[in-house]
């Protein structure tokens, strides 16, 4: 049993102590022992933040995918989605995380008879290695640039659109945005002095014995398990959002569009979908809301997430009060932002076509 | 549905082959996503019955049938379990033959459910005490749906059948945790999370009803307590508030309490948590009753209480039913993180036999088996909860 601890106040100051243990190593991040607990907490919310951005996008994929894929003439098809939905929701997504972890990912073969391509690409219960790049002297003007780039690149693509838009002449919209895009970055890339270096990944067997891999992007078996399971559970109730929204459409919108000849791949994509986004976008971020709160089951598995480090931090400091509190500032911001962002999307949404 | 359509006359050949052109290949396209759906179902046919006929080795939880359901329970108290299930059997028979009718489909899962009880609970001297669901069941079934119904007595019986209902949990706790049973701290496995589950559910309803009507009321106070504590339960994970049961509770309760056992936090964490979201669903219904219905009542003199009761909740429930019920199957998943606080719940007892010697590779069998588990219970909930719209007729107005 956990005793009364010392001391119930907010005081954060503890937060500043070095942290006392070790995390895993993540893509791009440093980290050992002697760094501040800020330092670690921070580490933890951006590995929270790679959770809910990557599977936020594969299970909006997914779950389109699929709910289209429930509606599709083809029986087999049809079939098919209906039994991974009615399957996946119905199960404990803790079950389901526990199946990929403990049954699947650690059951991969070792280090040394895992499968690898070109001796860069490897996968074995360790994890999935892709080739990486390092980052040096002027990186972090590089990265700038390139953000500037993005956002030069959207307003050339945007101004050609209202060009096509006011005469009808076909502009390139799409073309001339990559081209000032790529542009900005070689030019950026030149002029900060070549600031990245590639990075492959190598097998490295010490005198003991034991390998492990050095170099190169390691993704770990904790945090494939982990998207695997949130990617699949949450696909499987966008889908059933995205079904039902699709089904709320007049049929005449369906007859209309063959009527006009077009394939059933512009049915869908520049008919069907864009009206259902109307009432698919405020359940939708239910959903994204739900993923963002179930990210932090990746504790159960000791993926470094933001919970993971907190109770680490919490163990290590006796302090539970203030650093549940922060844990829960730090959800409500996150749910903040994207309910901001969600609200802004719904409301371009509804404004089209009215 | 299935039995609206014409009958089709043609020899089967024909129908089939009409069939599998309508179906399969309509068009160049679905023909090709017919060949490819095919291929990788195929494979993946393939692999999974190799995987359930040859390579799985389901020993671990043969052995392991009383840890998984029970968890550490000790031997003596196992008597316990039978007379809450034999009750909850009868007044589930007696609810389908009063209110419902068993379809032929509702048939084949209700005894495939009871197939799969039969496979996990049952050993030995158990076999004969088991044939006890089935046969109260169907003995109740039997009474009401030809006896009772519709009858002189039908009143009575759907009384009957929903005080039945009422006291089914309660029963469970009583007979389960009364009369010198078992500290909460010794219940474990799957028999936890159903006791969790329900216990939330029996006092989550009431609470997220009355933190809706304060939502909803004109208390200034009243109102801004109830939306804090909703949007503030609301705003961080369920893991998260578990270990806040967990390490920040000691330190508020006073020191009579502060060691309360793990499990009876765990529920209290579960009820609130539950109630938060049950509470925005309510204020959905609530919104949704139309504004003359409170007028009416007022004008032939009902009270605020009486209009609330009588008017206002049957309606705003009658239309938040689906929602409910989904959140009552997230309630049933979700008890599964008990296992991060050290809870001996069913997932936990699963993990433990793992580490037992001789099964520690047979990490699939025992999580699949445990998905099954939860899914039958999630599954039926929801295709109950279906039956129950078309019953009563929700979005049929």
């Amino acid at each position: 049993m956990v005793g009364k601890s010392q001391n119930v106040g907010l005081n954060l100051d503890y937060m500043q102590q070095s942290a006392g243990f070790s995390l895993s190593h993540q893509w791009l991040t440093d980290f050992d022992p002697t760094s501040t607990r800020t330092n670690a907490y921070l580490i933890g919310i951006l590995n929270t933040l790679r959770l809910i951005v990557v599977g936020i996008v594969l299970a909006t994929l997914l779950g389109t995918i699929m709910g289209v894929a429930r509606l599709s003439s083809n029986w087999l098809v049809s079939t098919i989605a209906t039994v991974y939905i009615e399957v996946i929701r119905n199960t404990p997504l803790l079950i389901q995380l526990f199946f990929w972890y403990f049954a699947v990912f650690l059951k991969l073969p070792e280090i040394l008879d895992g499968p690898s391509a070109f001796d860069t690409f490897f996968l074995s219960n360790r994890g999935f290695v892709l080739p990486s790049f390092t980052t040096g002297g002027l990186a972090w003007l590089f990265g700038l640039l390139l953000v500037a780039g993005a956002v030069a690149g959207l307003y050339v693509r945007h101004r050609q659109q209202k060009i096509e838009d006011a005469t009808g002449i076909p502009s390139h919209q799409n073309l001339y945005g990559l081209a000032t895009f790529l542009g900005i970055g070689l030019v950026a890339f030149v002029a900060t002095g070549l600031p990245l270096g590639s990075d492959f990944a190598d097998i490295v067997v010490s005198d003991t014995g034991v390998a492990r891999y050095e170099g190169g992007l390691v993704v770990t078996p904790e945090f494939t398990a982990v998207m695997v399971a949130l990617v699949l559970y949450t696909g499987s109730f966008i889908a059933e959002i995205v079904r039902g929204s699709i089904q709320a459409l007049p049929k005449g919108q369906t007859e209309a569009a063959m009527a006009i000849g077009l394939s059933q791949y512009q049915r869908m994509t520049l008919v069907i979908l864009p009206q259902a986004l109307r009432t698919i976008i405020p359940p939708l971020t239910n959903q994204y809301l739900n993923l963002t709160k179930n990210s932090s089951l990746a504790v159960t598995v000791a993926y470094a997430d933001l919970v993971f480090v907190g109770t680490l931090i919490n163990n290590k400091a006796g302090q539970p009060v203030p650093m549940f509190l922060v844990i829960l500032a730090t959800y409500m911001a996150m749910n903040y932002t994207i309910s901001v962002f969600m609200n802004y999307m719904n409301s371009r949404v509804q404004l089209v076509g009215r | 549905m299935a039995d609206a359509r014409p009958i089709d006359g043609r020899p089967f050949g024909k129908r089939a082959r009409s069939w599998t052109h309508d179906n399969l290949f309509s068009s160049r396209f679905n023909s090709g996503l017919t060949v490819v759906t095919v291929a990788i179902l195929g494979a993946g046919l393939f692999a999974a019955t190799r995987f359930i006929v040859s390579s799985a080795d389901w020993e671990v939880i043969e052995v392991n049938r009383r840890l998984i359901t029970l968890g550490r329970l000790p031997a003596e108290d196992g008597w316990r379990m039978w007379p809450p299930l034999y009750f909850a059997a009868a007044t589930a028979g007696w609810a389908f033959g009063m209110w419902g009718k068993l379809s032929r489909r509702d048939l084949v899962w209700l005894v495939a459910a009871m197939a799969f009880m039969f496979l996990v609970l049952v050993e030995g001297a158990n076999a004969l005490r088991f044939a006890g669901v089935p046969a109260l069941f169907a003995g109740a079934y039997v009474a009401t749906a030809y006896g009772l119904r519709d009858s002189r007595y039908d009143f009575i019986g759907r009384q009957v059948g929903i005080a039945a209902a009422v006291v089914v949990i309660p029963l469970a706790v009583i007979t389960i945790g009364q009369f010198g049973g078992p500290p909460t701290r010794l219940w474990g496995g799957i028999m936890l999370n159903i006791m969790i589950a329900s216990i939330a559910i029996v006092f989550s309803i009431p609470l997220g009803i009355l933190l809706a009507l304060g939502r909803a009321g004109s208390l200034k106070t009243v109102k801004y307590a109830c939306i804090g504590f909703i949007e503030f339960v609301r705003a961080g994970p369920l893991i998260v508030w578990l270990f806040i049961g967990r390490f920040v509770a000691p330190d508020f309760l006073p020191e009579s309490l502060s060691d309360i056992d793990l499990v009876l936090r765990a529920m209290l964490v579960f009820t609130l948590f539950t109630a938060a979201y049950i509470a925005e669903i309510v204020r959905g219904g609530l919104q949704s009753v139309p504004p003359g219905q409170v007028e009416a009542a007022k004008a032939v003199g009902l009270g605020s209480v009486a209009t609330t009761v009588y008017i206002v909740l049957p309606q705003a429930l009658r239309a938040v039913i689906p929602a409910l019920v989904s959140q009552l199957i997230s309630l049933w998943k979700d008890t599964t993180l008990v296992t991060v606080i050290g809870v001996f719940d069913g997932l936990r007892a699963a993990e433990a036999t793992l580490t037992q010697p001789g099964f520690t590779d047979n990490a699939s069998e025992v999580f699949l088996f445990m998905a099954l588990a939860f899914w039958v219970g999630s599954f039926s909930m929801s295709r109950l909860s279906m039956r129950l719209e078309r019953n009563i007729g929700i979005g049929e107005r």
